[in-house]
């Protein structure tokens, strides 16, 4: 986090990996917390979202001569894997909660 | 990157985290459907600021799709019978599992870690299945989703005849 120039403000890897360490922890806490289990499927897309954000992070950061594309695609993957989880889940509870 | 670029990662951070505990700790449906809507709008500005816009944008849709899933009608409430001791241990060990991946992220140490791994290693196995044989790999990938998009009918078919 350090700045790169006289005052200038900048992130860094650590920054990156905070944010995703913080969002996985939301995400857990989310689906361990809530009694309801359709809102604690909610916490789904946290976890895979902060994820995403470790591996663009650390492609953006750390691997240093491939290109960012790597991590991108598997931020792609995720957040579409976060949204079918969740329908997945939300059609078995509302078929649970029907009968 | 440049203080613009660091100014918009902050900012997105804020807004997705703000976005996180709205799911985590707003009651009501609609409200937790609009925190993911928010958790969506923060993680597409923080990927854009990583340099990752594509990513952006399919992470914004998706996120939207999802808080719209959430708030939309065909929500159910299922109650789980767990008890408020276990609730409280998960939150017990996802605050350990925040503390210890923040340690990970602040030694940060192993992104300079070389891992030789031989035949099996993580490289070779992608390179397998992402660059020499992806034809394989994706119609693999089709087959199963077909039989998996079969069984459901199937078994939607039986339950309706039930």
């Amino acid at each position: 986090m350090a700045g790169q120039g006289e005052g200038a403000l900048s992130a860094s890897l650590v920054a990156a990996l905070f944010v995703a360490a913080a969002l996985v922890a939301v995400g857990v806490f989310t689906a361990v917390w809530r009694r309801d289990v359709t809102a604690a499927l909610g916490g789904i897309p946290l976890i895979l979202g902060g994820a995403g954000v470790a591996f663009v992070g650390v492609a953006r950061f750390a691997a240093a001569g491939s290109p960012h594309l790597f991590g991108q695609e598997f931020a792609v993957l995720l957040a579409i894997a976060a949204v079918a989880l969740l329908a997945l889940g939300l059609g078995i509870a509302g078929r649970e909660g029907a009968r | 990157m440049d203080s613009l670029h660091a100014i918009g990662f902050y900012v997105s951070s804020g807004v997705l985290l703000i976005g996180g505990l709205g799911v985590a700790l707003l009651p009501g449906r609609e409200l937790r459907g609009a925190a993911l809507a928010v958790v969506g709008v923060g993680l597409g500005g923080l990927y854009v600021s990583l340099a990752a816009g594509f990513a952006a944008v399919v992470a914004l849709i998706c996120y939207l799709a999802c808080g719209a899933l959430v708030a939309g009608p065909r929500y159910r409430s299922v109650e789980v019978v767990v008890g408020p001791l276990w609730r409280q241990v998960g939150a017990l060990g996802a605050a350990g599992l925040l503390v210890v991946i923040i340690y990970a992220a602040f030694r940060g140490d192993f992104v300079t870690a070389k891992f030789f791994g031989g035949a099996f290693g993580v490289s070779a196995i992608g390179r397998l299945l992402f660059a020499h044989d992806a034809l394989a790999t994706e119609a693999v990938a089709a087959l199963v989703l077909v039989s998996l998009a079969g069984a459901t009918a199937v078994w939607r078919v039986r339950e309706r005849a039930r």
